[in-house]
């Protein structure tokens, strides 16, 4: 095929789909009425066309068909296996962890139970130490006299008495 | 999901069972070929553009017969109860049937990938664009191996209608 074929080809094929511009259609025909080749080419590709009209889509079998229609039955994704696609793996393998690191993350603070808990001990605590305070008062007293006592016991009892009202202030 | 592949089925199926006649030239490997082809698009569903499963399709079609064609040890080269036209003599006086018959084994007789592009063009009335997106090749690939198809089948059709 050379390049004369080739052009006039191109434009045939143009003017019979249609894409050919109204100038150039014109141009084709009139060079075919001093070309007998050309037009008759032209005119063997309309009954090219002609022709292939009657060469239509054909209808598929009906045992095709059915194959077809039966795809969605016999290919059907096994749903028991999908929990095991490696998305869905990954997925329960990171709830642990997130349970564990929120764990980890949570505050170390005492639950207002423990705190009256705490208090309640201390409470006792100081009583205990009240008594016991009182006790070496008296033993001291006896030992060294009344105004040693005071001064040794008191203030054992003020100190300690004084911090506690501290870490009260702190918690309120 | 289903019914979307059932409307493709019913859109489809014709023309990709067009496509595998005309390649394969034999009907039961037709059916396959075009079974394969359903078969891939039901597997692949969820990742093709619903405006382009018709293209995707065609060529998933092709190519698979092409790949049928390369398989077979002796090329079996045509189905005559399929096309049972007499192509010996004139057309002349014949009835648009009998010209359409003897064209269909004409087109049977074309090399590739001039056969497909006929049979996607001008049988299946695909676009250029979407022939060119299913063959791999460029638009002015596409039209000028189209007009050389033409040119052969209408040259034989000249020789055979006096």
């Amino acid at each position: 095929m050379n390049d004369y074929d080739e052009k006039w080809e191109e434009q045939i094929n143009a003017l019979l789909d249609g894409e050919l511009s109204d100038s150039n259609a014109e141009a084709l025909k009139t060079q075919a009425t001093d070309d007998r080749d050309l037009a008759r080419a032209i005119i063997e590709a309309y009954q090219l066309q002609k022709a292939m009209s009657s060469v239509r889509v054909e209808r598929a079998p009906d045992s095709l068909r059915k194959r077809l229609r039966a795809i969605p039955r016999e290919y059907r994704p096994a749903r028991t296996l999908r929990i095991l696609q490696p998305r869905w793996v990954m997925a329960a393998a990171v709830v642990p962890l997130v349970l564990v690191v929120a764990s980890l993350m949570q505050p170390d603070t005492p639950s207002a139970e423990e705190i009256e808990q705490a208090r309640q001990d201390l409470a006792i605590a100081f009583a205990y130490l009240d008594r016991v305070g009182q006790f070496t008062g008296r033993e001291i007293e006896t030992t060294v006299g009344s105004t040693m006592s005071d001064a040794i016991a008191g203030s054992v009892i003020r100190n300690l008495k004084t911090q506690y009202e501290t870490s009260k202030e702190k918690e309120a | 999901m289903s019914r979307r592949y059932r409307q493709w089925v019913r859109q489809y199926q014709d023309q990709a069972w067009t496509v595998a006649r005309y390649i394969l030239k034999d009907a039961q490997e037709a059916e396959d070929a075009t079974q394969e082809a359903f078969v891939k698009l039901w597997h692949n569903q969820d990742n093709i553009d619903p405006e382009r499963v018709g293209p995707w399709l065609m060529k998933v079609t092709r190519n698979g017969c092409l790949d049928r064609l390369r398989r077979r040890k002796d090329n079996v080269e045509f189905d005559e109860s399929y096309m049972s036209a007499d192509d010996s003599g004139p057309l002349q006086g014949a009835s648009n049937s009998e010209t359409g018959l003897w064209l269909k084994r004409a087109i049977g007789r074309l090399k590739e990938p001039y056969r497909s592009l006929v049979v996607l063009r001008d049988i299946n009335q695909h676009s250029y664009e979407e022939v060119a997106g299913m063959l791999e090749l460029s638009l002015a690939q596409v039209k000028t191996y189209l007009h050389r198809a033409r040119k052969q089948l209408r040259e034989q059709l000249a020789e055979v209608r006096p």
